[in-house]
């Protein structure tokens, strides 16, 4: 063990107040959320004299929370699985074939990182109407193969390049099919990447506004959890004491997730950036 | 991890059944309405009115309220087919965007139960193309005891009256407006009424007016009076406080109903909010200024809201039904001036408790010009462009010549482009 | 003969069973919207009308010739992207190579950095509105700082400075992770190595750690970049543009043109020219950088 030195100390104190002003916003919607509307308007930075839990009944009552949680975990869970189900298959091919098609191949497939979303939404939902993918928190899922995959797939090629040719074609000569020998034994030594794939991705659809905005309103039992905060938000324009509560109720899950996962995810995420 | 996984997914398919069956539960029933509205202000009371109805006649009505994102989700479900029964936008220039989705409904009889002036907006070649959803007046609001309490007891009519009362409270300490410039469609609401007497009194009326600026034959930086508006902006940022581009709607509401500021430029729909956070408040309802002419001084008094029937909804006769049960019920004819709190264009409705409502009827009865929302003529898109180029004049950007040269530069390209 | 032309097609069948669902996915969801909407850039059309009125090159000459809201977009964008793609860089590197040594509590810290970016940034828009209005009013009659008075969503020079804090704000934890990680790859022996030759800290930094993570770097430089370059959510959300245009993005400029303005051919042609501009700022940025890292 080093001994800690006068200035690491220091640097450590430091750094804590910093963490401390870093997460003090955070810090402020938690105190908030907890006050009655009179007490926000008199004093944002005080502590609430008592907690008034009535301010999370509320908004976990309009926001119609349990049903939008399971619809916002059904489009997640779908969307991940999918996203890690299409880009591992891909990427591992991709990777192994060093063809000029296959080149080709996979520029076109890694070419959407450099689109932006806005200028194709329009006729996105135009397509997904057209496949019955509207409306549904399935259908949302779905969707999201398409829009993860570039990226997802985009580490997954750099990944394989770290597995040694010799397994796969030690499976094969074992007379196991394409796709058995790729699950039992390539993808288990994947599974950095595939937890980076993951976490990004879970981060990315818990989160997402827009196209669920865009093919869920119509259906109003559809809808995730941002679009009923957003919707909260709208009704509760001036009390921040409901809006405070509903962002906390949103976020919460996010939050959750990592703490539980958070080695993993750090990992994860390395494992995956570094890699591209 | 893998654990985690496994228990999640578990969790999963337990509860999907339960999704699934939410999505399939109503198999059997008539007919369900699907309804795109903004206004999330008014949610409670669309939910009132729904309860309401599906108890007398049985049809659900599924709305969805947006505000922010509202043009670009309408606009997607149009395009796709994904089209709802019933929806909402402004009038005038709205009147032809939709002109491919929405019903005529000139030949409806409980059209003839609206108020003719409250039809003007939807009128488009000789079609009723929505239904006027409210009538709606904005001008300044202010704060009966502020005003009291700094002793000021003649109502302010004039640029020259509205800057000695601001002067007045400031004071006095008090700070005499919240802006709400930092919303786009505030201030073009605040601007265009500084000129609201303008189109009729030197150009023929507005739909002169607005056609002459569309065919490029007005500019803005021709129109003398637009002093007028540069005047009143200047004023209200001068005596806005310390942060006059920063204050939103929220900021107004709150700081007129707790008395931290005297007057706001809001309309009728900002009292809900107002009075939410300070019930006891007192409000009241001032004419705005039209430069220093005191006889021109009103409000702006119209029905722009639409509600538009789909012409090739499934659903058009139920649709239809709704609004005749809307027009002619008796918890339809109430709704609006009992629930919602407004003024209902339909003709013999009940007056609301409310205080801009009432004081909005006593300003146009005691003889003050109530203007209808003729920047709503211009084309669609423009409320935003402008506002965010008045938005600019008001942060130091732009100096008047400069303002008026971006005005007229974005509604000519506008106009171009929406020919 | 036919040995060799079933195992061809063999293989060739195989290739398709693994790339076609991906190729599927993408296509469905991204590449065939994507071009309808270039097609779209050719024509004069509202996104509503049943007809589209096709008007070749209009849309594009008018953008380059004659739009100068859009190119202000541009240059703010630019400035931002800018401003960011440097301040977070920096910040998270310096955290980062901090965190990285023996220090107390670094797990705790991490994590404090980090959980800003699990939040979505309309949440995070609508958060900092309420500190930059209500929670800046009460610093201020606590502390009586001139500072907490400034206009800073509202002041068009200052306002640049908040939207930048905000993003820097939300995703510093992203990329502090990202260097932590590179940093980590770094041998030991090397360090050690140069310890025992004395050289000083700034110097073993400079000559021996920053070569050796420049993958991290070009990844943290390319995200940011894109990133930047597609600004859309905070802004929203934060400031709407305002005040008057001065923080309009070019997503944002997209945004508008096709969904308030209604011109929806006109945006597309734009939104065709950022996804050029994206690209080409992205090959030559990763050609820079790639350039500079070393093989350990």
């Amino acid at each position: 063990m080093k001994k800690h030195s006068l200035p690491a100390t220091m640097v450590t104190i430091v750094l804590f107040i910093l963490a401390t002003a870093y997460l003090y916003p955070l810090f402020l919607v938690v105190i908030n959320s907890f006050k009655t509307f009179s007490e926000i308007t008199s004093n944002v930075l005080a502590l609430p004299k008592r907690l008034v839990w009535e301010n999370f009944q509320n908004a976990f009552k309009i926001m119609n929370y349990p049903r939008y949680f399971l619809n916002t975990l059904l489009a997640t869970t779908v969307g991940v699985c999918g996203v890690v189900l299409v880009s591992s298959l891909a990427g591992y091919k991709l990777s192994r074939t060093k063809t000029r098609y296959s080149f080709i191949m996979f520029m076109i497939l890694i070419a959407p990182m450099m689109i932006p979303f806005h200028s194709f939404m329009i006729s996105l939902v135009k397509v997904a109407k057209q496949l019955h993918l509207i409306g549904s928190p399935l259908g949302l899922g779905v969707l999201y193969w398409g829009l993860g995959s570039s990226l997802a797939l985009f580490m997954y090629h750099g990944a394989v390049k770290s597995v040694p040719q010799e397994l796969d074609d030690c499976a094969l000569i074992d007379g196991a099919s394409p796709l058995r020998a790729f699950f039992q034994i390539i993808f288990p030594l994947l599974q950095p990447v595939t937890v980076s794939v993951v976490v990004i991705n879970t981060m990315w659809m818990w989160n997402d506004f827009l196209l669920p905005l865009l093919v869920l309103s119509g259906s109003k039992k559809s809808l995730t959890l941002q679009l009923a905060a957003y919707n909260f938000f709208g009704l509760y324009k001036v009390e921040w004491n409901f809006a405070m509560a509903g962002v906390l109720l949103t976020i919460l899950p996010a939050i959750l997730f990592y703490l539980s996962l958070q080695r993993y995810i750090i990992k994860g995420m390395v494992a995956g950036a570094v890699k591209t | 991890m893998k654990k985690m996984l496994v228990g999640l997914l578990a969790l999963l398919v337990a509860l999907s059944p339960l999704v699934a069956a939410g999505q399939q539960e109503k198999k059997d029933e008539p007919v369900t309405l699907n309804v795109l509205f903004y206004s999330p202000e008014l949610a409670e009371q669309y939910n009132d009115m729904v309860a309401e109805y599906k108890k007398a006649t049985g049809v659900t009505l599924d709305i969805t309220v947006l505000q922010t994102d509202y043009r670009s989700v309408l606009t997607s479900r149009l395009n796709s087919g994904d089209v709802p029964d019933i929806f909402m936008s402004s009038a005038y220039a709205d009147n032809s965007t939709y002109k491919d989705y929405v019903y005529d409904l000139s030949n409806e009889d409980f059209i003839k139960q609206i108020e003719p002036g409250a039809l003007q907006g939807v009128i488009s070649d000789g079609k009723v193309t929505g239904y006027p959803f409210l009538v709606q007046s904005h001008s300044f609001i202010y704060n009966k005891k502020v005003f009291r309490d700094n002793g000021i007891t003649t109502l302010p009519k004039t640029l020259a009256e509205f800057e000695a009362v601001a002067k007045k409270l400031q004071a006095n300490g008090v700070q005499p407006f919240a802006t709400g410039f930092k919303e786009f469609w505030v201030l073009p609401q605040t601007a265009w009424q500084a000129i609201a007497n303008v189109p009729t009194e030197n150009y023929g009326g507005y739909e002169k007016f607005v056609g002459m600026l569309n065919s490029g034959a007005l500019k803005f930086k021709d129109i003398p009076q637009m002093s007028q508006l540069f005047d009143l902006l200047d004023l209200i940022k001068k005596y806005g406080g310390p942060k006059p581009n920063e204050s939103d709607f929220n900021d107004q509401t709150s700081s007129l109903a707790t008395g931290k500021v005297a007057m706001i430029h809001q309309g009728n729909w900002a009292e809900d909010s107002i009075r939410k956070t300070n019930p006891e408040v007192e409000i009241g309802f001032l004419v705005g200024p039209t430069g220093n002419n005191a006889a021109t001084a009103g409000i702006m008094f119209d029905s722009n809201q639409t509600i538009r029937i789909a012409k090739d909804s499934k659903n058009l006769q139920a649709a239809l039904d709704w609004l005749r049960w809307l027009t002619t019920s008796e918890y339809g004819k109430n709704w609006i001036p009992g629930k919602v709190k407004q003024l209902s264009p339909i003709i013999g409705a009940a007056a609301p408790d409310s205080y801009i409502a009432k004081e909005t009827s006593a300003l146009l009865a005691s003889g003050a010009p109530g203007y209808p929302w003729f920047y709503q003529m211009f084309p669609t898109g423009t409320e935003q462009q402008l506002g965010a180029i008045l938005q600019g004049y008001c942060a130091g950007l732009t100096n008047r010549e400069q303002t008026l040269d971006a005005l007229d530069a974005a509604y000519a390209k506008i106009a171009k482009a929406a020919q | 003969m036919t040995q060799l032309r079933r195992k061809q097609l063999n293989r060739g069948l195989v290739f398709l069973l693994f790339t076609l669902p991906a190729f599927a996915a993408i296509l469905v969801s991204v590449e065939i919207p994507f071009l309808m909407s270039v097609v779209s850039s050719f024509t004069k059309w509202n996104g509503l009308d049943k007809a589209q009125t096709f008007i070749g090159l209009e849309n594009y000459k008018e953008l380059f010739l004659d739009d100068q809201d859009m190119w202000k977009a541009f240059g703010f964008t630019l400035r931002l992207t800018l401003g960011s793609v440097i301040a977070v860089n920096l910040c998270a590197l310096l955290l980062a190579v901090i965190l990285d040594s023996d220090i107390k509590g670094k797990n705790v810290l991490r994590a404090a950095f980090y959980v800003p970016n699990i939040i979505s940034l309309i949440i995070i828009g609508y958060i900092w509105r309420f500190i930059f209005s209500a929670g800046f009013d009460s610093f201020y009659q606590k502390t009586g700082w001139e500072i907490f008075m400034l206009s800073w969503l509202g002041d068009v020079n200052i306002v640049y400075f908040s939207v930048l804090l905000v993003s820097l704000w939300h995703s510093l934890g992203f990329y502090l992770v990202v260097y932590i990680a590179g940093l980590q790859t770094v041998p030991r022996d090397l360090i050690e190595a140069s310890m025992i030759d004395g050289a000083n800290r700034t110097k073993r930094f400079f000559r021996i750690t920053l070569p050796l993570i420049m993958p991290s770097i070009t990844v943290c430089v390319f995200h940011s970049l894109s990133n930047g370059l597609k600004a859309f959510d905070v802004i929203f959300s934060l400031t709407n543009g305002g005040p008057g245009n001065t923080t309009t993005t070019i997503a944002l400029d997209i945004y508008r043109t096709a969904f308030v303005i209604n011109r929806f051919g006109y945006g597309t042609a734009k939104s065709v020219v950022l996804f050029l501009m994206i690209l080409i700022l992205s090959i030559l940025q990763v050609r820079v950088f790639k350039r500079r890292e070393v093989e350990v």
